[in-house]
């Protein structure tokens, strides 16, 4: 009877232990994300932000580690304020942050744990952080941040030929926006008067689709590219 | 003899010191906004991005030439009536206080015709204005900011138009804008044609202009059966062309109304002119 109970011990401790702590999903997460060291790939934005009114807009972006992050666009190109590179500054971080499985959730047919990450500091500018994520694949299907300064983000990403290095095809962003006023001195049109259409009630939920294409993985980038002109 | 007529107006226009004047203030007024926005045109556009700072960040070049042209034009467009009737509001009024007007009816050539030639004149020296301030806004604009997507500032929404679809919307926007500008020519010869001193069509059309954009800008209900009518209310209806989609019903309507003044305001010049007692 003792050797049974010593041996459940000994057993289920840990199991029941890493159950509850996400940073074993979230280290094979970095260690996947790890294995791009740059890239550089061709995106299509299609921003649908209420009342801003933008066509889909070609871009490139640029990566190199550990946090280096540029997107040139010919034209005027409309993005998430996080997004991108949050995740992982947050999640390189791991002294800062405390990690806990929260539960499952099927997305994109895919059994994902949830991740809710909580900073250990209560001056952080991260209010929380939850990651849904395959675990089987070691893919980051769905991501939600609330920030004391953006707000809350929400990203979904879909994988398909750069699974393996955790790179996405697709993301769409998700996010609180704001009715917003140009200062009177900056607008253009201030002999305009107030219509039935500038009192309609608007979307308060933004949104940014990012197609992605043509990825270069780990070929190298001139730091001249993240020189800002 | 028309074409002789618009010919020898077009000069007496060229003659004139003050005809300058217009050119010298859009070159001036131009290079000084120019100069400013090239100093510190970054903290203008931030005022703007600022109201999205929270959530969204906007990447590109925002200040760009077509930006920049873009705030000329909507600044000056308020001042250029100034500089056209400065011109046109004495090209008959001018003549009768110098005496010369006699003399011109004393030529083979009808009072219509030669009122006419006095309107072509001011159209060619409007067109002219229109033209410099084009070349000054857009093509000085983007040779200093260089090209890039234009961002339509409206007080509650933003549009954002890509550079390849901006220029055609430009020229759209000139002919509207000089459609405005000829019915300030044409409003201010009418008045010349009342009077015989130089500085009252000046003085009245800038009246009529302030008066009416007044009125334009109220949002009081009794003048909304008038507003549609008024010819400031169409003079910014060249802003029309940076609107998706494209209004095509209100520029047509606005392009109906400057035409219908313009016709208007020469038919009552035509019949003045013809019915003036030419004393001086």
């Amino acid at each position: 009877m003792k050797n049974i109970i010593y041996f459940l011990f000994l057993y289920l401790i840990p199991v029941f232990s890493s159950a509850q702590d996400g940073s074993e999903i979230i280290e094979r997460l970095m260690t996947r994300m790890n294995r791009v060291m740059d890239y550089s790939v061709n995106a299509k934005i299609k921003s649908d932000i209420p009342l801003i009114k933008i066509l889909t807009v070609n871009a490139t972006i640029y990566f190199k580690q550990k946090d280096k992050f540029r997107i040139i666009s010919k034209g005027i190109a409309i993005l998430p304020k996080q997004g991108f590179t949050d995740i992982t500054k947050i999640l390189r971080e791991k002294d800062t942050y405390s990690s806990i499985l929260t539960g499952t959730e099927i997305i994109q047919n895919a059994r994902t744990e949830i991740i809710t990450i909580l900073p250990g500091a209560d001056t952080s500018d991260l209010i929380l952080a939850k990651l849904w994520v395959d675990a089987s694949n070691d893919l980051m299907l769905k991501s939600q941040i609330t920030t004391r300064s953006s707000g809350t983000v929400t990203a979904e990403y879909k994988y398909s030929t750069h699974k393996e290095f955790g790179l996405p095809e697709s993301m769409l962003f998700t996010m609180d926006v704001k009715k917003f006023k140009i200062p009177k001195g900056l607008a253009t049109d201030i002999n305009r008067t107030s219509d039935a259409e500038s009192n309609k009630p608007v979307p308060k939920v933004g949104t940014v689709f990012i197609q992605l294409n043509n990825y270069v993985i780990n070929k190298g980038i001139n730091e001249d590219v993240f020189l800002q002109k | 003899m028309l074409f002789k007529s618009v010919y020898n107006e077009f000069i007496k226009i060229a003659a004139k010191p003050r005809s300058y004047l217009g050119l010298a203030a859009i070159t001036l007024l131009v290079g000084v906004i120019l100069l400013a926005l090239k100093a510190d045109g970054l903290s203008f556009i931030s005022f703007v991005t600022a109201s999205f700072e929270q959530t969204l960040t906007f990447e590109g070049n925002i200040l760009n030439g077509n930006l920049v042209a873009f705030i000329i034009l909507q600044m000056l467009i308020i001042q250029i009536p100034l500089l056209v009737a400065l011109v046109t509001g004495d090209l008959v009024s001018g003549e009768a206080a110098s005496g010369t007007i006699r003399m011109l009816m004393t030529k083979p050539i009808s009072r219509t015709n030669l009122l006419l030639s006095k309107f072509i004149a001011g159209g060619v020296y409007t067109f002219c204005i229109v033209l410099w301030l084009g070349f000054m806004a857009v093509v000085v604009g983007k040779f200093l900011f260089g090209p890039g997507d234009l961002m339509v500032l409206n007080s509650d929404n933003l549009v954002i138009l890509q550079q390849d679809d901006v220029n055609w919307r430009y020229v759209g926007g000139f002919i509207i804008a000089f459609l405005a500008l000829l019915t300030v020519s044409s409003l201010s010869i009418c008045l010349s044609c009342f009077t015989d001193n130089s500085i009252g069509p000046i003085v009245a059309t800038m009246s009529v202009i302030i008066l009416f954009t007044i009125i334009g800008t109220l949002d009081v209900r009794i003048f909304d059966t008038v507003r549609p009518y008024l010819f400031t209310t169409h003079m910014a209806s060249w802003r029309s062309f940076f609107e998706v989609p494209l209004p095509v019903k209100e520029i047509s309507k606005s392009v109906i109304i400057l035409f219908a003044h313009n016709v208007l305001l020469i038919g009552i010049s035509i019949i003045k002119f013809n019915r003036k007692d030419i004393t001086s």
